[in-house]
């Protein structure tokens, strides 16, 4: 039994049927519940693939704030006497020419890829490594990347007060 | 242990479907949501190449990937709440007030 594969094919699996399913959705609090579903199943396939670290940030991150944001912003808007017209816009045909390029570069950027037979080995998570992955990840977090971990931080605080004065000036107005 | 194209083809897939959400969707939460999916995607991607190139850089783009997801989502949620405090609306066909 290759307990690897099984538990890699149940994963994505569930990721991808869990993500049609959210966009082919009529409500928009059963697509936000749905995605949650595939934040997990991508949590643990983040696990499977040796990064403990990036699991609990995905799960703490993802889970707990963004989706919970969504979930506010939803019960916030009053959607319920609107669910009768169509979820989807009526330019298909703009849709199908946009969708169809886009795809059909990335097949053929993966077909390329593909022809290559990159030659990685794969290794189990939990023998490789000396040391465990956040003394990795903070290690060249903190070295390395330092000046990109500065401009993400003042990414986030200028996030907390473009939303802040957005929703704020809206009051102001009214 | 799967092989590294098992987690290319699972990206591209995911990313595939965000993008047919974000295109086809009228919704404004949904195309955020949409958005995420798409991020989501790219996040298996450079999570298995960290893994199978032994290079722990990928692991680092992947923590600012969720730093930026959780900044865009910030600010994309309260521009929605900002466009239905002002037009009522949050369908994306429905905002037609840059028409001539």
């Amino acid at each position: 039994m290759n307990w690897d594969l099984i538990i890699f094919y149940y994963l994505a699996i569930v990721m991808i049927f869990s993500s049609v399913f959210a966009i082919f959705s009529k409500h928009p609090v059963y697509t936000v519940l749905l995605v949650l579903v595939m934040i997990i199943h991508q949590a643990f396939l983040l696990l499977t693939l040796g990064a403990e670290f990036l699991t609990v940030v995905q799960i703490i991150v993802y889970a707990g704030a963004v989706l919970v944001l969504f979930l506010f912003v939803v019960y916030l808007i009053n959607l319920r006497k609107e669910t009768k017209k169509s979820i989807f816009i009526r330019n298909v045909s703009l849709i199908g020419i946009a969708f169809l390029l886009f795809g059909g570069l990335l097949i053929k950027n993966l077909l390329i890829l593909l022809s290559l037979k990159p030659s990685f080995k794969a290794y189990l998570p939990f023998t490789i490594k000396e040391k465990s992955n956040v003394w990795w990840i903070a290690n060249y977090l903190f070295k390395n990347y330092l000046l990109q971990f500065e401009i993400i931080g003042v990414i986030l605080l200028v996030a907390i007060l473009g939303a802040v004065f957005l929703i704020r000036k809206v009051k102001t107005v009214e | 242990m799967p092989a590294l194209e098992y987690y290319i083809i699972l990206s591209i897939i995911l990313f595939l479907i965000g993008l047919f959400g974000f295109l086809s969707r009228r919704n404004l939460i949904v195309i955020l949501i949409s958005i995420e999916i798409m991020l989501n995607g790219l996040i298996v991607l450079f999570a298995a190449i960290s893994h199978f190139t032994k290079d722990i850089s990928g692991y680092i783009i992947v923590f600012f990937i969720i730093a930026m997801a959780a900044a865009e989502a910030a600010i994309g949620l309260s521009l929605v709440v900002l466009i239905y405090k002002r037009l009522r609306t949050v369908y994306s066909d429905e905002i037609t007030n840059f028409k001539g």
